[in-house]
């Protein structure tokens, strides 16, 4: 799914914006919100991070699922939407959250009531996760736990030094053959876990598709492998378990990688950082055994 | 169009006929060559062919053996049981119109896999995939069969078609949407247009001995279905009996496409346009038709999968895509013909 990376940044700039200080036209939500409502993943997952179940009146169903989500015990016990602005207004809600790239009509609708309504983008940068997670506590009047998490973070991310040495050549695999490249949440993690982002220097911005050909062929020391395991059967996902990455495992360090690590902009980061940084060690040990 | 040959030119046919043989495949193993040669990543065919054989398991090794000879191979495999699998529908139901992707059989075979796929049997049970697709090919031929054979007009076998087709499509969404993977809905393209990417060696030993017995039977009806152009009284007086070859032909359909399209998705028209360029080349014969076709359809495959990844579009085409603005021309000028006769 390429995204137009510009207008991307432009408009999370904009969102942001919008959801440290809420434009008048929208209603304004009370100090702290009651019946809030999530329309995205990843708004639960700080969502739930940040504010008392008792005030959350729903999250989407998705966040239910076990192997997806970081938060799926908590989603278990609360009422779940699939984004439809009908599941919604009967919620009667003081605060939805929503994201910039889902449930558009849903959005489009809520709009147009007097539901105090917030978009949050999506986080390129570990910095722009802090602000994400500080908007979003203002707004559930609960900074205090913000600023706790991001400490939290922090701390882990704090807690691992900077690499030394060369930087192990790495490429992400995820379903469908798509890659991450420069610009990216991924990218910064990677970065941070001391390994070189190949799809970066490939020219692939944001996201890009690579073909197994090309990564085959590109003598890469570690293949991160977004982890499908106990998926239920699709395409997209078949091209993770292709035999040629199993023949390429002599020689390439292969790195599975949960998803609900680092698709969304959480603290759960810094957990994807220190697997990449182990990973990254022990890829230089045994180069340096041999 | 060759008008049709005397029967007295038989002798020169027969030559022209091992002469047709021996080019299409010359044509099978240069398109085979050129799918090997075109891919993403620079690669020296030889020097990569060298370190396969001896074992060496360089990068470029693993390209040529474990991705691009996987998907030449299945390129050939898959076409050949289309062009075949057209030849075959078009002596059984005597229309040149048949064909697996017209007639909804392909749809219908997608239908049968998807079911096997999503929802976890092609995991477990061994060739429950290419079983699901067979299965569904056989309900549609039948079907086809009852609505449009016994000499039932074009109209009636087109009609035939879109029905089975937007039936199948219909359920092939319904089971897509109760998939309990989020990127099961996308995938419909895949099943509507077909594509040979990121196929592996496994993949084709799974299709292979299904498709070869495909094959076999349809090769096997070819003196019948000779027969059959002089009329039924005529084959049943030859000694040809006419129930069984039908099932033969519905069989080896089911198993050719169901096992194609289980893997590559419903590639159209190949079985259309195959058959249609090279049968005034076998002097009219359906049976002689039938490995020459199945010959024609590796090569056009073989070759619009090259083109695919030639072109500079990126992610690369669907394989239905190319097929189908090859193949959707001759449909248009076979209506056109047949318009008198429908």
């Amino acid at each position: 799914m390429p995204i137009d990376q510009q207008s991307t940044a432009k408009w999370a700039t904009v969102v942001i914006a919008l959801a440290v200080a809420p434009a008048a036209a929208q209603t304004l939500p009370a100090d702290k919100p009651a019946r809030i409502v999530s329309l995205n993943m990843c708004t639960d997952d700080l969502l739930l991070r940040l504010a008392d179940p008792a005030r959350i009146a729903s999250v989407t169903w998705l966040s239910r699922a076990q192997r997806g989500s970081n938060v799926a015990d908590i989603a278990a016990r609360l009422p779940v939407n699939h984004g439809l602005a009908e599941e919604i207004i009967p919620l009667d809600p003081d605060l939805v959250i929503a994201g910039t790239f889902s449930t558009r009509t849903a959005v489009g609708l809520l709009k147009r009531t007097r539901i105090p309504l917030v978009e949050f983008g999506i986080p390129r940068s570990i910095e722009e996760i802090r602000g994400h997670i500080r908007a979003m506590a203002r707004l559930v009047g609960e900074s205090e736990q913000g600023e706790r998490i991001i400490g939290q973070m922090d701390e882990r991310l704090a807690a691992m030094p900077s690499g030394t040495g060369a930087r192990p050549r790495a490429i992400v695999l995820n379903p469908n053959g798509a890659t991450v490249g420069r610009g990216t949440l991924v990218d910064e993690i990677m970065t941070r876990a001391g390994l070189d982002n190949v799809a970066a220097t490939l020219g692939i911005d944001s996201y890009g598709l690579l073909t197994l050909e090309t990564i085959v062929s590109n003598a890469i020391d570690v293949l991160i492998v977004s982890s499908a395991r106990d998926e239920p059967p699709a395409l997209a996902t078949e091209i993770l378990k292709h035999p040629v990455i199993e023949r390429l495992s002599d020689r390439v360090r292969i790195v599975s990688m949960p998803a609900r690590l680092w698709n969304c902009g959480t603290p759960a980061v810094a957990e994807a950082v220190e697997l990449l940084r182990r990973e990254a060690d022990a890829f230089k040990r045994g180069r340096a055994t041999q | 169009m060759t008008p049709r040959r005397a029967v007295g030119t038989r002798g020169a046919s027969a030559f022209g006929y091992a002469g047709l043989i021996a080019l299409l495949v010359v044509l099978v193993i240069a398109f085979f060559v050129a799918s090997l040669a075109v891919g993403y990543a620079p690669l020296a065919l030889p020097q990569a062919f060298r370190d396969a054989v001896s074992g060496q398991g360089t990068l470029a090794a693993l390209v040529l053996t474990e991705l691009r000879v996987p998907r030449a191979l299945l390129g050939a495999l898959v076409g050949f049981s289309l062009g075949i699998a057209g030849a075959a529908m078009q002596g059984l139901l005597r229309n040149p119109l048949a064909e697996p992707g017209i007639t909804g059989v392909s749809g219908a075979a997608a239908l049968g896999a998807v079911i096997v796929f999503y929802f976890g049997l092609a995991g477990t049970v061994p060739f429950a995939l290419p079983l699901g697709g067979i299965a569904g090919a056989i309900v549609a031929t039948f079907l086809l069969y009852g609505l449009a054979g016994h000499g039932a007009g074009t109209m009636t076998l087109i009609l035939a078609g879109v029905a089975i087709n937007s039936f199948a499509g219909a359920l092939t969404s319904l089971a897509l949407n109760l998939s309990p993977n989020p990127f099961a809905v996308a995938e419909i393209v895949f099943w509507l247009l077909g594509s040979l990417a990121d196929r592996s060696l496994s993949t084709v030993w799974l299709v292979l001995p299904l498709m070869l017995a495909g094959w076999t039977l349809l090769i096997l009806t070819g003196p019948a279905l000779d027969s059959l152009t002089l009329g039924e009284d005529t084959a049943k007086s030859l000694g040809f009996n006419l129930g069984r070859l039908r099932l033969m032909l519905i069989a080896g359909t089911a198993l050719s496409v169901g096992s194609a399209v289980a893997v590559a998705g419903a590639v159209a028209f190949v079985g259309l346009v195959v058959p249609h360029l090279l049968r005034p080349l076998v002097a009219h014969r359906p049976g002689r038709l039938l490995f020459v076709s199945g010959l024609g359809g590796a090569a056009l495959t073989l070759a619009a999968d090259t083109l695919v990844r030639w072109l500079p579009i990126r992610p690369e085409l669907k394989l239905g895509v190319v097929t189908a603005i090859i193949g959707a021309p001759f449909l248009f000028n076979l209506i056109y013909r047949l318009r008198s006769t429908a």
